[in-house]
């Protein structure tokens, strides 16, 4: 079961994801950002959360929507684990009330 | 000062705060191990996999890619393509961590995927509020994420490759909604106002149109680019 091939791509596969992981790191290691950079990098967790999620709402069922929505207002109120259990509640609600 | 409850170490700390993530990590993974077994892989060989590679897209589009035997280069480039946000992510992590001991800055970037790096992101930020003099990162609150989430993602594989297809299409559950729910809550406790909202609003605009009309993960770098450089000139304006 483990030939050659396989037991490659796994390990090729650790090693560009561990590469992935370290460059960013690597690249802003030794820089001292101006002000501007600094808020650029600041704002890029947020950019990056938005840009996972954001496809989902053109790939999602209806009910998935509508339970993004719920979410959404789930968390202004609650914390991680609320939301959380909202979410899913809710995706599987609407996936029901709507298929 | 003092305070009234007992100080938990960090690393519990850690693995309570990934506990909710664990509801969306389990079945997953589960699922994961099933499709894995439909390409013959066992339970040992997919523990194997997501112990060395440790995030999870890249791996479901391994699988759904996988032949007998596989197309090495290929499947290696689709895992770069998928997993090259981490650049940024790694990025944004290096201000706070780049003051670590080698051994601990490798051991947290080999633990970084999606979820705990956002976790982290967020004890940075909260840790900053109480204490601005300090640095935010804590190493033993970071490992006590990534390990929960790591030996959960790796041993589920496994039972999931072992027990097959029983658990169905995931949709029907709404657990595919955890992980969205998670980065919700985040971006909620992010939002600053006017400085938030258009970034945010190219970047999501952005990903979209990448998504439709580019493969892999060009998506997620390319929206989060996006909205990164409005940040900067944005902030050119302002001054």
């Amino acid at each position: 079961m483990l030939d050659y091939p396989t037991l490659l791509t796994i390990l090729g596969m650790g090693m560009v994801t561990y590469f992935t992981r370290v460059f960013g790191f690597l690249l802003l290691r030794n820089k001292t950002l101006n002000d501007k950079q600094t808020r650029m990098m600041s704002i890029a967790p947020g950019c990056v959360f938005i840009a996972i999620i954001a496809p989902e709402f053109l790939t999602g069922t209806l009910g998935d929507i509508l339970a993004l929505c719920v979410t959404f207002i789930a968390a202004l109120r609650l914390g991680m684990l609320g939301t959380i259990v909202i979410g899913i509640a809710s995706a599987y609600g609407f996936n029901w009330l709507l298929s | 000062m003092s305070t009234i409850k007992t100080p938990q170490h960090p690393f519990v700390e850690g693995m309570i705060t990934a506990f909710p993530l664990l509801l969306g990590f389990v079945p997953v993974a589960f699922m994961l191990g099933a499709e894995a077994a439909q390409k013959d892989f066992s339970s040992v060989l997919i523990m194997f996999l997501t112990m060395v590679n440790f995030a999870g897209g890249s791996e479901f589009a391994a699988i759904e890619l996988w032949t007998s035997p596989p197309t090495v280069l290929f499947i290696i480039f689709v895992t770069f393509m998928v997993n090259s946000r981490h650049i940024i992510m790694g990025a944004t992590l290096a201000p706070h961590i780049k003051h670590l001991p080698k051994r601990k800055i490798l051991t947290t970037l080999f633990f970084m995927a999606d979820e705990v790096w956002a976790l982290a992101i967020q004890d940075i930020s909260k840790q900053h509020k109480l204490t601005p003099s300090k640095k935010g990162f804590r190493f033993d609150f970071y490992l006590g994420v990534a390990l929960s989430l790591y030996v959960t993602w790796s041993t589920f594989a496994g039972l999931g490759a072992y027990y097959g297809g029983m658990l169905g299409d995931l949709h029907q559950y709404g657990l595919h909604m955890a992980f969205p729910a998670l980065f919700i809550v985040i971006l909620v406790s992010m939002w600053n106002g006017k400085h938030n909202a258009l970034p945010w609003a190219v970047s999501a605009a952005v990903a979209m149109l990448a998504y439709q009309y580019l493969p892999g993960g060009w998506y997620v770098i390319l929206g989060a680019l996006s909205g990164m450089l409005v940040a900067y000139f944005q902030g050119e304006s302002d001054a």
